[in-house]
């Protein structure tokens, strides 16, 4: 629900509960000052009829004839009360009952004789009253409620704008950026303004922070690697027996690890940070071709043979850089977890990218694979960030990747153009069954 | 060969020249970036290493003063930033060479050479030591002036392991030079002890001495003195 029809209800709620009571108030009020009016009016008429008649001029019933009066003698003596009103409704002339008849007696002793004076006059009865109120009411509510409805919404433009500003900055918001959320006069929004200016501002800092620390760790741990390499190397040279040969072996092969642990995490920030961004294509099948050159030694030493469909002028939207480490990794894993004499299939059409080789069958789901320090084998030599950045890359680039292990092969996917995310996720779960199994 | 190292971090600078004077090098050292242009201002050298993060100034901008005083010297940037970007404006700047830290020193050596080759022996590609010829053009190396029948992967590791001669290589450093980035997921060592085996047999085949032997639990040597 809109938060202008949230107002508009509460709004219209309130009237509503209001409303019987005004009425009622307006109602009483009215009857009782038409009533006081008249009764006013009456006595006086009463009072003059007594003036004249204390002047001596005859009253009988012709002379009264047309008037709204009545004067009579009274036998019996003065009542304590010298005015008295008498209101009648339900007239036998009013079948509509739209009229009451109010009479005001009043009671006067004229040179010694009583009299009663009574003049009377037809008011409005309590149900026309109320009859023209309700119908006010009803017409008063409804023109409320339709002007409510038609200008809140013109009204709330104008007094949400500020709120519409910050809600669209606040989409296009982006931790590599600054933004500058606009003024308002309204409190409440200024509070907020002000608010995710001092979150922004703040989120923008520590995505500064982080990525000048991830830069600088690189630095910062390379120089100290490169001495420990460099002085292991001259240590290697000097007159050294078999024993300090091995130490200083494993002491390289460790160095040699942490280098490669050290680039893999900084790479990966790096993908984080989206510090590839790229508008320009480039040829994908070129690249897959000069890296699976660069293994081709390899490949032949362990006896892999390579079956290789690579479709021409396949264009896609990575950094080459990326491109490059994405085919380095992925033939990586291929030839070190295939088997002496195994198999390679490469795969490359203007969708997708297949890697498939053989291999000892995986020991957990393959799609853990993917995570950090992950390894189908823990003890061994490999670092474990392969496919996370196989992963990252993909991520960054919009690209789909799944891995299969299926007729005793590995079949690591990459979707150039992936489905909706609901269809990869289907996809994804199909891709567990069998390796759960 | 005379060789200045421009590099902040001393115990760097040290090894390397450590390492380069044992081949007979003259090698000298600036820490800093105002150190580094008043000795190319005094001095001549064959080939300058530079750091690009210097404490008082880029490399780059050093880059720029040799290349605008027309300082003969070849260049080979060494830098601990992966960064792409360093690496297209230092040779975009004139550079010769780029070398990630952290580097193996034999195959900082085994680039000197090449950019020493190009630029200073009038673009010689010959390399040979006794019977051994290298030709760094055509790929191709003869011993005994016999043509060997060696792959590029091999010829590249005859190359490394002649340059680098009496010396001992570590197996890590033979896998980074023969395949550079490509070597982090695969176990290396096997690869680089094949490729050594085939080449023995190659060299002894054409009645070449066996100079290459094993360094037990760390690598490998090119004895020039044949075992």
């Amino acid at each position: 629900m809109k938060l202008v029809d949230k107002f508009s209800l509460w709004f219209i709620g309130v009237m509503i509960f209001i409303t019987p009571i005004t009425a009622y108030i307006c109602y009483y009020n009215l009857e009782k000052n038409i009533n006081k009016a008249e009764i006013t009016h009456l006595k006086e008429l009463n009072v003059r009829m007594a003036d004249r008649l204390s002047r001596g001029e005859a009253m009988n019933a012709i002379a009264l004839k047309g008037t709204n009066l009545e004067v009579v003698k009274l036998a019996a003596a003065l009542p304590q009360n010298r005015v008295q009103v008498q209101k009648t409704d339900n007239l036998e002339e009013d079948s509509k009952g739209m009229l009451s008849l109010l009479t005001v007696h009043s009671y006067f002793d004229i040179k010694g004789q009583p009299y009663r004076i009574s003049s009377y006059n037809y008011i409005p009865s309590a149900k026309q009253i109320y009859s023209v109120i309700l119908d006010t009411v009803f017409w008063k509510l409804l023109l409320i409620i339709l002007c409510v409805a038609i200008t809140i919404r013109l009204v709330s433009q104008r007094i949400l704008h500020s709120l519409r500003t910050t809600m669209k900055t606040i989409q296009g918001f982006n931790v590599k950026n600054r933004v500058q959320f606009s003024r308002s006069n309204t409190r409440e929004f200024k509070e907020l303004n002000s608010f995710l200016q001092k979150m922004t501002d703040k989120a923008v800092d520590e995505y500064c922070a982080i990525k000048e620390f991830s830069e600088n760790a690189s630095h910062e741990l390379q120089t100290p690697l490169a001495i420990l390499r460099n002085k292991v190397e001259l240590l290697s040279e000097t007159a050294i027996e078999e024993e300090q040969a091995l130490l200083l072996g494993d002491m390289q092969n460790a160095i040699e690890k942490l280098s490669k642990i050290n680039r893999s995490l900084t790479l990966l920030a790096k993908l984080e940070n989206n510090e590839y961004t790229v508008s320009e294509q480039i040829k994908f099948c070129k690249i897959a071709k000069e890296v699976l050159a660069a293994y081709e030694d390899r490949i032949e030493m362990k006896n892999i043979s390579v079956r290789t469909e690579i479709d021409k002028g396949i264009l896609l939207k990575i950094h080459p850089v990326m491109a490059d480490m994405l085919m380095n990794n992925l033939l990586g894993n291929a030839i070190r977890h295939n088997v002496q004499d195994g198999s390679i299939e490469l795969i490359l059409t203007q969708k997708q990218l297949t890697v498939k080789n053989t291999g000892l069958p995986p020991v957990m789901p393959t799609e853990e694979l993917f995570q950090r320090f992950k390894k189908s084998n823990q003890c061994s030599e490999s670092v474990g960030l392969g496919l996370s950045i196989v992963k990252q890359i993909c991520e960054v680039s919009g690209f789909g990747v799944s891995y299969q292990y299926r007729n005793q092969q590995h079949i690591l996917q990459v979707d150039f153009q992936p489905r909706t995310r609901e269809e990869m996720k289907l996809n994804r779960q199909d891709n567990l069954a069998p390796a759960l199994v | 060969m005379k060789v200045l190292a421009v590099e902040d971090s001393r115990e760097i600078a040290v090894s390397i020249r450590d390492f380069l004077s044992r081949e007979g090098y003259i090698c000298e050292l600036a820490y800093g970036f105002e150190e580094a242009r008043e000795k190319l201002a005094l001095f001549t050298y064959d080939c300058i290493l530079l750091d690009i993060m210097l404490p008082d100034g880029n490399g780059l901008e050093l880059l720029k003063f040799i290349k605008k005083e027309q300082i003969q010297s070849s260049v080979l940037i060494l830098s601990a930033k992966d960064a792409l970007d360093d690496k297209i404006s230092g040779l975009e700047g004139g550079a010769d060479d780029y070398i990630t830290k952290p580097f193996h020193l034999p195959e900082l050596h085994a680039r000197l050479r090449a950019i020493y080759r190009r630029n200073r022996l009038a673009g010689s590609n010959m390399v040979s030591f006794n019977e051994i010829t290298l030709n760094t053009d055509t790929l191709e190396a003869t011993v005994n002036d016999i043509v060997l029948d060696i792959t590029r992967k091999e010829f590249e590791l005859l190359l490394y392991l002649v340059v680098n001669k009496n010396r001992v290589l570590s197996r890590q450093s033979i896998a980074a030079h023969l395949w550079g980035d490509y070597t982090d997921n695969l176990a290396n060592f096997d690869f680089v002890y094949q490729h050594i085996k085939n080449l023995r047999k190659k060299i002894s085949a054409a009645n070449g001495a066996d100079y290459i032997a094993t360094v037990y639990g760390l690598g490998y040597k090119f004895h020039a003195t044949s075992a």
